[in-house]
């Protein structure tokens, strides 16, 4: 479903990736992991056409998508849901969701999108009047999930959607995660919690210094001493 | 008793003009980040242009509102098209944009008013249109001034409901609070700045057409209305529009109240205003 091959990507004529390969598969859940700065949130911003590769290839359902801009890539149906959330601060919960569904084709369902999304996370509708930046931080990350699934996207970039929540919330994410992928849809995931990751995940890669350092089923993964000692603390 | 009721019908009059050019300015410089200093000239242009189709051709003020603004939002969008999207794509940061983006509007100040010099010569240009006091509480008013305000508040209701509402305005307003999101939602940032700073000159050129009903108008009347939008929009806060609507009422209050007193001061009341917020509040009325 997504290709990616060879990407380079730049910050200025600071380079983040070098030669970065790696393919997902409609249906799958895609762990990427990584320590800090390794370039885990560059891949997706160059996925999502808020970056562009220097030279490689990203090919999407076939067709070429690097050097597209941002909105015609979620047009195409990948959904970004960034690192911090990112919400609309002065915008009601309800208008952030609106926000997500502003592509025309999501637009004119964007009713019975709602109602879908309000099914996974039903404290969303309660809090719909309510300005984002006055809901929790777990409440916020729902937005963020919730307005990125209003585009009704194939693929979904999540970029380390438990980030600063309580245990319990993590497994919430993940348990909502899961579910997606149940329901059809596809998932790159970047994330800090590496062994929870791994068990909803069918492959995973380890990016470190901006190069592709591993790459496997996650039941292999698991077994590597790279992965035992960096990130399992084992 | 009269002469307070006076004042404060003379503010409310002139601060509908104000609300409308500073709510122009606000999505100039709010959203689109270009801190116009030509926007004055948007201003000039409608009221140069009025003036011509009224005392040449015989077109009623209120038609050519009608022209005169969807001129101004082609003219302003296509700056913004082929100009300053051009100078944000080349501009290694966002602060080297907003001050390169400065420059090249106060180049535009001189261009378009050397132009209309060519076109309209450098006479003082006036026409009477409505000219018909009117009672109001015991005071007098000319209809123009009425009218005036009236269309400036209509314009500036519709706007804010068409940013409240409809799928562009919200549009707008997220690609104000945070545009890299706004492009990860599907919106085509750079359209919505182009229309952002084609909508400030068209509420500039509309507010020039109404200005022109009331005042005499000449090529370099521009500027002091961009330094009162300038201002009205550091009071209401940046970004914010119902903050630039009402920070035009509240100036145009001031403006009236100084003026009973000697109108020569109220240029020097605005700037005192001005400084004294920088100094207190230095994110306006409705700013954060
Ligand atoms: N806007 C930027 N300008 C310049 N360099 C940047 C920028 N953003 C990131 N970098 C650099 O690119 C490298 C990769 O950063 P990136 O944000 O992709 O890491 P990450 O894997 O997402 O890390 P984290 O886990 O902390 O989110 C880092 O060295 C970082 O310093
Ligand atoms: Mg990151």
């Amino acid at each position: 479903m997504l290709e990616i091959s060879n990407i380079d990507t730049y910050y200025g004529k600071a380079q983040a990736l070098w030669d970065v390969s790696l393919s997902v598969d409609e249906g799958e859940i895609v762990a990427l992991v990584g320590s800090n700065g390794a370039g885990k949130t560059t891949l997706l911003k160059t996925l999502s056409g808020v970056l562009r590769p220097a030279s490689g290839t990203v090919t999407f359902l076939g067709q070429r998508i690097d050097g597209l801009a941002p909105h015609s890539i979620v047009e195409m149906g990948i959904s970004h849901i960034p690192e911090g959330r990112r919400l609309f601060t002065q915008m009601s919960v309800g208008e952030n969701l609106e926000m997500g569904a502003y592509v025309h084709a999501a637009w004119k369902r964007r009713e019975e999108t709602l109602d879908q999304v309000h099914e996974i996370f039903p404290v969303l509708k309660e809090r719909q009047g309510q300005l984002a930046s006055t809901l929790s931080g777990g409440e916020q990350q729902m937005v963020a999930m919730g307005r990125g699934l209003m585009s009704r996207p194939r693929l979904c970039l999540f970029d380390e959607p438990s980030y600063g929540l309580a245990p319990m919330l993590v497994t919430e994410i993940f348990r909502v995660i899961q579910d997606l992928r149940n329901q059809g849809m596809t998932v790159l995931l970047v994330e800090q919690n590496v062994r929870q990751s791994l068990e909803i995940a069918d492959r995973a890669c380890v990016l470190e210094n901006g190069r592709i350092a591993l790459a496997g089923e996650c039941e292999a993964l698991l077994e590597e001493e790279l992965v035992k000692k960096a990130y399992l603390g084992l | 008793m009269v002469t307070l009721l006076n004042m404060v019908i003379g503010g409310l009059l002139l601060g509908g003009l104000y609300a409308l050019i500073a709510m122009g300015l606000t999505l100039q410089y709010g959203v689109a980040r270009v801190l116009n200093i030509s926007h004055g000239e948007f201003i000039m242009l409608g009221g140069m242009t009025t003036w011509t189709l009224y005392t040449v051709f015989g077109i009623n003020p209120l038609v050519c509102l009608a022209i005169c603004g969807p001129i101004a939002f082609v003219l302003g969008f296509g700056i913004h098209r082929v100009l300053f999207r051009r100078l944000q794509a080349s501009a290694p940061s966002q602060g080297a944009f907003e001050s390169s983006s400065m420059l090249a509007s106060f180049g535009l100040l001189f261009i378009i008013q050397n132009l209309a010099s060519i076109a309209w010569g450098t006479e003082i240009r006036a026409y009477t249109y409505l000219a018909i006091p009117v009672h109001l509480a015991g005071a007098v008013f000319q209809a123009n001034r009425l009218v005036a305000l009236g269309c400036a508040v209509a314009i500036g209701v519709a706007f804010y409901i068409f940013v409240a509402r409809t799928r562009m305005g919200k549009a707008i307003r997220a690609a104000a609070q945070d545009p890299a999101t706004a492009g990860l939602m599907g919106v085509n940032i750079n359209s919505v700045l182009a229309l952002c700073f084609g909508l400030g000159a068209a509420m500039a050129g509309a507010a020039g057409v109404l200005i022109s009903m009331i005042y005499p108008v000449h090529v370099v009347m521009g500027m002091p209305y961009t330094v009162i939008a300038m201002i009205v929009v550091a009071l209401g806060g940046l970004g914010s529009i119902p903050g630039s609507f009402i920070g035009g009422f509240v100036l145009g209050l001031v403006g009236s109240i100084v003026a009973y007193m000697d109108p020569g001061l109220s240029l020097v009341a605005y700037y005192g205003i001005f400084i004294l917020l920088l100094l207190v509040r230095p994110t306006g009325i409705m700013g954060r």
